[in-house]
């Protein structure tokens, strides 16, 4: 079956949130409507498990069906026993083309750790691997984090934090130093991938500070994930994830006073004068989880989500000027009513309209939250939810239009491709996920 | 040196005893055939007070010990015609001379058999077990490991050439499941530069795989089975020594000689080696590739270049041997050194430059046998060792290199940095300092020749330090300790019945495990911040059982079986967690389990022909393991602490056989071929829901599982010369191919393997010199043990080996 493909329709469909999202005020409705794609395919991806249920260690399975098949409920996928085999010793870190039409992978370890290849989508179990392979694993490593722009799939951004250690650590020049402790800091490397070309477009390495206070009492950042590229495209903001060492005895502290949440922004494409930004309102990590965690909203700000956070997950707000507005403050725990919300992964739709997967205390299960980002309004999307459903793993959602898809299965249970309308809350009911005990679904691209 | 003190004695301990209390007197003998030819290597043997002697090469033998009185005393050797006499002691040392009369079988071939009858007595024994004799192989430029992975069911996995890391596999278990003795002392208490790399098949007189089920003295909580590497002992008075240089620039010398006084029993035993290689062995395919600044690949064929690996050590070890008040009494010192580059990690695919380790081991050893103590029948033998092990990781170079051990530029000019900031990791000089101890007494006692007991007890303690120079000073004082002791109590009731017919070995194991864990911490007294320490013991008690059986079913005909329920202790980190590894302590953690079982049977040798005959070994295996100790999968990963404990859940199984065949055609060619096959099976058979796994009773992947040995060997006699003999030998190996994940694309599968070998030894007219010549992996062929790592290529060995007996 060949598919014809409008893609600069589609591109442009996506480019709507960046670029006609000018037109829209703040919080207003879209004076366009976003636009939908006449079709696209609908890839699901699953994950193996290794040794145990659910770690997903097995490696990663994909398959693809039309949009029109992913809405009926009488479609029925079997990844695991008609899908395509992504080559990946672990859950592979998958992205796709605003499209649909294109998928990529960095291998996440393995002999192939660091290895991006692209995957023509043909449908069914049918992919076609590109011929060229790159890989960024002398840059970022074999287990490189790393996240799509949306820029119109030109660019893929691979981030890495590495040797963190003291600056009085002792080195081959100088086993005894004498310096007295100031900091402990690791080197970052942000290097850009060019999707279209399949190879590495530009990188930096360096050391970002903080300040001497906060350097002084331990603190540092440990992980670089969740990069976003602001509505200018001159700046790239980058989430972090912070730890802090005890500086008397060398060790990891596990409980600690949090600092507020910090962004590293770099200039773009430059990744040049790094400076980190800290929010009053909120106190968790924004690096996210092998998914987008910051998205640039239709109103030109950036809307960020944080975890680990003492007092739950927050949606904040970068502004248009690289900047925490301190001033915008969405808790989810206060939305909810609950406690300990943690959001596993979250997708903007669109108009301020956004879905989140979160965790609660005394939850056994995952809640899909339709959330408003404007009214700052939050509430349980009505799904079959089940004691098995987890989303610790999940990566991916598609937006289409107003309507997002997702992938919804319980591990070792059957499942949903569900289609959630942004701006009713309303989950439809699409393609049956047929799944595997120990295995599960992991996201849709 | 005086020539009159020098007889072979091959005597086994158990029957070499004094009665200190009765008069007794010595036979020195010498046995010669008709034409006044020394006969060498016959047994004499009194039966009457089970005393046994073999006659050196002048074909000169002694007996002690024995009664006054009159003896039957029966000489038996293939060369000979079995011959009887008697003799009568009525003074402290009788002198005899034998005229015997010569049989047809030639004197080489009686070697052979000498040698494997100390083989087929272990393997009779009702053990799953297979013994590697390194007579032969040690004239040729063979490692250790080589010898073990063509043995049946043996599967070594190394990490590239000489030196480089070993994983061993018997049966489908591998890891710390499968325990490595040395003379049945862990291999942990020589450390790795005196390890199965580094000792030559010449010092080893044999090599004892036991699978599954293992003997009271191998006491240890060795799960799926044990290598125990026996040391060469035999002959007194002589002298060996080889020489080999082959590719890769591999040299390998090894020396040992020994020296016994007759009169007052003191004895010396000494040996050296030394072992270097660069292993700058070509390598190539799809891992071998450099990356370009762009992240694009350049497929290249590079010779390795961060591999080189030294070893070198010495033994010694004085005492006396077969004296009033002891079998064997031996004080010793061993110690070795060794040198070892890394050239990657777990995947060839990244190069490492600079990366190496250095360890250090002595150790000091007691050793003490006496048959017969206090009372007839009750053997009992102790054995002490402490050993000093230093180790040092050694890996600082911060940047990247490729396969042509160039470093690698960036895109914008500058050379790439290490994504850890070292070759492998973080950088790292990580000195490790291990003192352990282990003692092993035993007691065996016969209450009749068909009933035995045999009671053995180990302990072994481990005291592990390390410094890590690369680490800030204050970091280095909180670095933990922890401080591991074992006890180990075994009993076992051996009993011969039916005509000795049948054998059983039934046993029982107490394990006692202590793990000590101190960490520093920093408390606060009097508004002070002080260091002080946080000390938790974790004690663990366990017990395992099991029996061994044959049955001569007829001629030849030998049923094995062999069952034991086998445990393995969990380690400190399963114990106390890891928290650099993200891994917290788990205290209440229970040992790892497993039910083995063996069956099978040894036949033969059938006359095919007056010329030819063949023998054939087949076993069936199960491994039920529970409790397996595994990392537990945290589904909350977004948890402010992101560690995880382990967990006794996972459950394998491992079910298959083995087979070889041994086939001998007049006396000089011999064909052994060997396989093994099995299903290493994820065997959890049921979800939380009910369903059932997809992988249940699926092969696990990364495991090789079907196997094919075969060894050829052809010997022309006086050849060359009159008295010579030219050996060659023809080897093949085969793995068949295997998936390295559960997603099963041919991405993650290994190529099958086809390596062949081949050499020939040439023995001169004296005896003393051996030349060997080696062509292994004839046909350049890629290998590979483990997924993404090549074996070296073709290679080229020359060996020189030279042995002086009697002197």
């Amino acid at each position: 079956m060949k598919k014809q493909f409008l893609n600069f329709l589609t591109l442009g469909a996506l480019m709507s949130t960046v670029a006609l999202s000018s037109c829209s005020d703040n919080g207003g409705d879209p004076i366009t409507p976003p636009v939908e794609t006449e079709d696209r395919f609908i890839t699901v991806a699953g994950a193996l498990m290794g040794t145990n249920p659910g770690d997903g260690n097995g490696g990663t399975m994909v398959y693809s069906v039309t949009k029109e098949e992913a809405k009926d409920p009488d479609t029925q996928i079997s990844v695991y026993t008609e899908g395509f085999g992504v080559k990946s010793n672990r859950t592979a870190r998958l992205q796709s083309s605003e499209d649909g039409s294109t998928l990529f992978n960095i291998a996440y370890t393995g002999d192939n750790g660091g290895e991006f290849s692209r995957y023509t989508v043909i449908g069914g179990g049918n992919f076609v691997q590109s011929d060229v392979s790159v890989n960024i694993s002398q840059y970022a490593g074999t287990s490189p984090r790393w996240l799509k722009l949306y820029d119109g799939d030109k660019t893929g951004i691979a981030l890495n934090m590495a040797n963190i250690t003291a600056n009085n650590a002792p080195t081959e020049a100088d086993p005894n130093p004498l310096t007295p402790f100031e900091y402990y800091r690791g080197v970052a490397t942000i290097l850009a991938l060019d999707l279209e070309e399949s190879l590495i477009r530009n990188y930096v390495q360096y050391e970002i500070p903080l300040t001497e206070e906060e350097e002084a009492a331990g603190h540092t950042i440990f992980r670089l994930d969740g990069s976003v590229l602001n509505a200018a495209e001159d700046k790239l903001i980058i989430g972090t994830w912070m730890r802090k060492y005890n500086v008397a005895t060398g060790e990891t502290e596990g409980d600690y006073e949090r600092l507020g949440t910090k962004s590293v922004v770099v200039d773009y494409p430059s990744f040049a004068n790094p400076t980190v930004i800290t929010s009053t309102v909120a106190h968790g990590d924004n690096s996210g989880y092998r998914s987008h965690y910051s998205y640039l909203g239709d109103d030109n700000n950036i809307y960020q989500a944080t975890e680990r956070d003492p007092a739950g997950s927050h949606i904040l707000k970068i502004n248009q000027n690289n900047e925490y507005d301190n001033s915008y403050v969405f808790s989810l725990n206060d939305a909810l009513g609950l406690t300990g919300v943690t959001i596993e992964a979250w997708q903007y739709a669109q108009n301020g309209k956004a879905f989140a997967l979160i965790s609660h205390d005394g939850a056994e299960n995952g809640f899909v939250v339709w959330m408003d980002l404007n009214a700052k309004t939050a509430s349980i999307v009505d799904l079959p939810y089940d004691p098995d459903l987890e989303f610790n793993q999940y990566q991916g959602f598609v937006v289409d239009g107003t309507d997002v898809y997702m992938a919804f299965t319980p591990v070792g249970k059957n499942g949903n491709i569900y289609i959630l309308d942004s701006n009713t809350g309303l989950a439809s009911k699409g393609a049956t996920l047929v799944n595997q005990p120990g295995n599960h679904y992991i996201g849709i691209f | 040196m005086k020539t009159n003190l020098t007889l072979i004695l091959f005597a086994s301990a158990i029957f070499l005893s004094g009665y200190a209390f009765s008069q007794t007197g010595k036979v020195s003998g010498t046995l010669k055939f008709n034409d006044g030819a020394p006969v060498a290597f016959a047994t004499v043997f009194i039966s009457t007070i089970k005393k046994h002697a073999l006659s050196d090469e002048r074909g000169r033998y002694e007996l002690t010990d024995i009664p006054f009185g009159s003896h039957q005393v029966n000489v038996s050797s293939i060369e000979i015609q079995k011959h009887d006499f008697s003799i009568l002691i009525d003074k402290p040392s009788v002198k005899v001379s034998t005229m015997l009369e010569r049989a047809a079988d030639s004197e080489l071939a009686e070697v052979i058999v000498e040698a494997e009858s100390h083989k087929s007595e272990i393997e009779a024994a009702g053990f799953a077990v297979n013994v590697i004799e390194t007579k032969k192989a040690s004239l040729n430029s063979f490692q250790t490991n080589d010898l073990l992975n063509k043995s049946v069911g043996v599967r070594v996995r190394q990490n590239g050439g000489l030196g480089s890391q070993v994983s061993y596999n018997l049966n489908g278990m591998s890891g710390n499941s499968v325990r490595i003795f040395i003379d049945g002392v862990a291999i942990s208490t020589y450390g790795a530069s005196f390890s199965l790399n580094s000792i030559p098949p010449a010092l080893i007189e044999r090599i004892e795989v036991y699978k599954g089920v293992i003997p009271v003295h191998l006491a240890d909580d060795a799960l799926g089975g044990a290598i125990n590497v026996i040391l060469k002992k035999g002959a007194m008075n002589n002298l060996t020594a080889s020489l080999s240089y082959g590719s890769f620039n591999t040299q390998q010398a090894n020396v040992s000689g020994s020296y016994r006084n007759s009169n007052s029993g003191f004895t010396v035993k000494a040996s050296g080696f030394y072992n270097y290689s660069d292993n700058d062995y070509e390598v190539w395919g799809k891992f071998v590739r450099n990356i370009l600044a762009n992240g694009r690949y350049e497929y290249v064929r590079a010779k390795r270049f961060n591999d080189a690996y030294r070893s070198a050590g010495a033994n010694i070890q004085a005492g006396f041997t077969n004296v009033k008040w002891a079998d064997q009494f031996y004080l010793g010192v061993n110690v070795s050194d060794d040198y070892n580059e890394i050239q990657h990690g777990t995947y060839m695919t990244i190069p490492y430059k600079g990366r190496f380790t250095e360890s250090q081991a002595k150790v000091f050893s007691v050793n003490y046998v006496k048959s017969d103590f206090l009372t007839k029948g009750l053997e009992i033998n102790f054995n002490g060792m402490i050993s000093d092990r230093k180790e040092v990781v050694n890996d600082t170079v911060r940047w990247n290199y490729n396969w042509f051990g160039e470093q690698s530029i960036g895109l914008n000019g500058d050379p790439i940095l290490r994504p850890n900031g070292a070759q492998q990791g973080a950088p790292t000089i990580n000195h490790i300092n291990r003192n352990i101890s282990t003692f092993r007494g035993g007691a065996t006692y016969d209450f009749s020749e068909k009933h035995r007991m045999v009671f053995s007890h180990m302990y072994y303690t481990i005291d592990r330090t390390q410094r890590d120079l690369m680490r800030p000073a204050r970091e280095r004082e909180f670095i933990g300790t922890r401080d591991l002791t074992k006890n180990i109590s075994a009993l076992a009731y051996e009993a011969t019945l039916f005509e000795s017919k049948f054998k059983t070995n039934l046993f029982g194991k107490y394990y006692q495990q202590q793990i000590d864990r101190m960490d520093p911490i920093l408390v606060t007294q009097n508004g002070e911040t002080v260091k002080s320490e946080d000390r938790v013991a974790s004690k663990n008690t366990t017990s395992g059982y099991g029996l061994a059986t044959s049955y001569v079913l007829n001629k030849g005909m030998t049923i094995l079986l062999s069952a034991e329920k086998a445990v393995r202790m969990p380690s400190e980190n399963e114990i106390f967690g890891s928290p650099g590894e993200n891994i917290i302590e788990n205290i209440g953690i229970r040992p790892e389990v497993s039910n083995n079982l063996n069956l099978g049977f040894r036949s033969g040798p059938y006359q095919l022909t007056s010329t030819s005959k063949f023998t054939i070994y087949a076993s069936g295996f199960l491994r039920d393991t529970k409790d397996k100790i595994v990392r537990k999968i945290n589904p909350r990963l977004n948890d402010a602490v992101q560690t995880d404990p382990f967990e006794n859940l996972g459950k394998t199984k491992s079910i298959g056989f083995e087979g070889e065949i041994n086939y001998t055609w007049n006396e000089n060619f011999s064909v052994l071929l060997n396989f093994s096959k099995f299903n290493s099976v994820f065997n959890i058979q049921y979800d939380p829901n009910g369903n059932e796994y997809n992988y249940y009773n699926q092969q696990l992947p990364n495991e090789p599982f079907f196997t094919i040995n075969s060894t050829v060997q052809y010997g022309f006699k006086n050849l060359i010369q009159d008295r010579s003999a030219l050996n060659l030998y023809y080897i093949f190996g085969f793995v068949d191919r295997f998936y390295t994940t559960w997603l099963e694309i041919e991405d993650f599968r290994t190529p099958r393997q086809f390596i062949q070998d081949i050499g020939l030894n040439y023995v001169f007219p004296s005896e003393k010199l051996v030349i060997s010549a080696d062509l292994k992996n004839i046909f350049d062929q890629q290998a590979y043990d483990n997924f993404a790592v090549q074996k070296p290529g073709r290679g080229f060995y020359l060996k020189l080996n030279y042995s002086i007996n009697k002197f």
